[in-house]
């Protein structure tokens, strides 16, 4: 399966899903325009993915800055999609990480945290600058 | 129109003004100023917290205008081509705090609605809000072609007291809505 690879933009974030070395990772700010369009084919991707690969622990880093309202409910979903995924026997992981000054980062974490119920959600603060770049 | 703009320039200054846009409103110009208010906030030393929020409802105010003004521009269905006409100010108060204002034009029939969601808002208390904010997300009720419905929501959660709001009627079909947001 070939990666998926979207580069950010001041209004999305990067997208670099690498099935070859199992590394998946968003980062960046998450206010497009219209945001189903900019993760529809993310989701697209991630259901293949599921769909054909075998691996059974599947690890996502997310390092978002700033995510407007319609953002929020699109990573519900995704979280939601992954739930799915791990209740049917997959290990997902997802990494939350968020600078430690980034306080609404830490607060949006927290509460995406309590509500995923399958995949182990984990709030990673981030205190060097150079390990959020 | 008059040549001489010192009028609005001393009016803006004295109601605390730092930022203020009318016009035809699209993506990229959500993002330019964004980022010059997140500019202009880092320069006087605000905190980190409080330039988020503001941030924050920055953003959801300018991408409603996007998506609900009646005033459009474009009105195209590509969704990199939407413009739609609306101001936006960015100030503080006497006392410290930020604002951000909107105004836009909006579709008198969807006015009904628009007051009766941000009265439920305005009664409900932090943790109220946080309750119906997590359940809006989870339930997937809310989603139309035009984005989650949360928006509002979040500026509610964000906003140091409840939002005031203000609508009057334009003509037959039109009506003119703005509200304020105080951050702190």
């Amino acid at each position: 399966m070939t990666k998926y690879s979207i580069q950010a933009t001041n209004s999305s974030p990067s997208i670099n899903f690498d099935p070859d070395d199992m590394s998946f990772e968003i980062k960046g700010e998450s206010y497009p325009e219209n945001c189903w369009a900019f993760y529809d084919p993310m989701f697209r991707w991630l259901e293949q993915f599921f769909s054909v690969t075998r691996e059974e622990r599947v690890e996502i880093n997310m390092e978002i800055l700033y995510f407007n309202s319609s953002s929020s409910k699109t990573f519900m979903d995704f979280f939601e999609m992954l739930d799915t995924h791990a209740e049917n026997g997959r290990n997902i992981v997802v990494n939350w990480r968020y600078h430690e000054e980034n306080e609404s980062a830490m607060e949006c974490g927290e509460e995406f945290m309590g509500d995923v119920e399958q995949i182990k959600f984990n709030l990673v603060e981030l205190t060097d600058i150079r390990e959020s770049e | 129109m008059r040549t001489n703009l010192f009028k609005y320039y001393d009016e803006m200054k004295q109601d605390g003004v730092f930022l203020y846009f009318n016009g035809p409103v699209s993506q990229r110009v959500v993002e330019g100023l964004a980022d010059s208010m997140r500019s202009k906030m880092r320069a006087e030393e605000a905190g980190m917290g409080v330039m988020q929020r503001v941030f924050s409802i920055l953003v959801e105010q300018m991408q409603n205008i996007v998506r609900y003004s009646s005033d459009r521009h474009v009105d195209s269905t590509d969704s990199g081509g939407e413009m739609a006409h609306g101001q936006v100010v960015v100030g503080r108060e006497m006392d410290g705090s930020f604002f951000v204002a909107c105004g836009n034009k909006v579709s008198a029939k969807d006015c009904a609605t628009l007051t009766a969601s941000l009265q439920v808002l305005r009664s409900m208390n932090k943790d109220e809000l946080k309750a119906y904010y997590r359940e809006r997300r989870k339930s997937g009720e809310c989603v139309t072609d035009k984005g989650a419905g949360l928006g509002l929501v979040e500026m509610a959660r964000k906003a140091f007291r409840p939002m005031d709001f203000d609508i009057v009627p334009v003509d037959g079909g039109t009506s003119f809505f703005s509200m304020k947001v105080v951050i702190q």
